[in-house]
């Protein structure tokens, strides 16, 4: 487990899947957590600073989390904050075009905290390693 | 690993000639939206159904789904009732938006949850799945219009999102083996599938 202080987003228009979000990653040791309710919103949160990781929805009104992660990518300081992309898109153009986007990781709904928990440590294994 | 739980299209299209109107059928596990002047229909025992519309633009869909028995604590955020449930939920929704509904104008009537499986469980899932989602359109800001649910009787449910009329027929007589078998098996699949999806990439 990474640093239990770090700082997640969890960015979905679902309070429900907010709350679901929220308590894995409790379960998972990590209750530094915030939530926005689409792409705008959490790019606003982003943007005024404090966070190491985004768990994005995909399909969101206003914003969508495509559109979010593209411009965190083009934000020079935003741009190195991994995000992990949690959709109930299972298809595999959706997948590639997160990839495309630079998204660090890709779950499909409905997933389990052992999935989260295997996506979170990957991701957090690899910057260890560039960082390193 | 177990095949992924998943929510799907309705396939089956026909015309029905009591209503004069285009079709569609959804079965447990499916769901079925159209901007289209048509009627869907479904069988409800201990399954709910949620019809959501657009109130504005008359764009609609149905679910028809049943939260899987997952053991734990299934009150619990994270349990996997409620990761499917909520997955179920979302689906539709999303389905919906993406053809132009906008998320203020929804209204949504909800049926099912009636207690057919008596006999069969020990638990009344019916009126877990009711609750389930009564609780989901309230923390979503999403008004419920009408609902006929719980009771021991299953249910055939039209629904006409274009107008937002629904007509529903309680089976009081009907020999209800087919439902109460289908309901069974869809029980089954979700519990020994896994509530995760199964793409694993990068």
């Amino acid at each position: 487990m990474a640093d239990p202080n770090t700082k997640f987003l969890v960015v979905d228009d679902f309070s429900t899947m907010r709350r679901i979000v929220r308590n894995l990653l409790k379960e998972l040791g990590y209750s530094n957590v915030e939530e926005a309710e689409d792409g705008a919103d959490g790019l606003a949160k982003l943007k005024a600073g404090g966070f190491d990781f985004v768990v994005s929805d995909w399909n969101m009104p206003n914003m969508d989390g495509l559109t979010m992660l593209q411009q965190i990518r083009a934000d020079a300081n935003l741009s190195k904050i991994p995000v992990l992309m949690v959709t109930a898109e299972a298809k595999k153009e959706n997948i590639i075009a997160a990839a495309q986007a630079g998204a660090n990781g890709y779950v499909v709904k409905p997933f389990t905290a052992a999935t989260l928990d295997e996506k979170l440590s990957k991701i957090f294994e690899k910057m260890e390693k560039a960082g390193a | 690993m177990n095949p992924a739980i998943e929510e799907h299209l309705a396939t089956n299209l026909y015309f029905d000639r009591t209503f004069n109107s285009e079709a569609a059928k959804i079965l447990p596990g499916e769901y079925y939206y159209t901007a289209k002047p048509m009627l869907i229909v479904t069988v409800l025992g201990s399954c709910v159904a949620a019809c959501i519309r657009d109130r504005v633009s008359g764009i609609g869909g149905m679910n028809h789904f049943m939260l899987p028995d997952g053991g734990g604590d299934p009150g619990s955020p994270t349990s996997a009732s409620m990761r499917y449930g909520a997955y179920a939920m979302e689906v539709l929704i999303n389905q919906l938006l993406k053809a132009g509904a906008r998320r203020e104008n929804f209204e949504a009537k909800v049926f099912g949850g009636g207690n057919v499986l008596r006999g069969f469980t020990a638990i009344n899932v019916g009126e877990r799945n009711a609750r389930f989602v009564r609780e989901f359109l309230r923390a979503e800001n999403i008004r419920i219009v009408a609902e006929d649910m719980n009771d021991i009787h299953p249910r055939k449910v039209y629904f006409f999102p274009q107008t937002g009329k629904v007509l529903v027929k309680k089976l009081r007589q009907l020999n209800n083996y087919t439902l109460v078998k289908r309901e069974q098996v869809y029980a089954h699949q979700l519990q020994n599938n896994a509530v995760a999806g199964d793409v694993d990439l990068f």
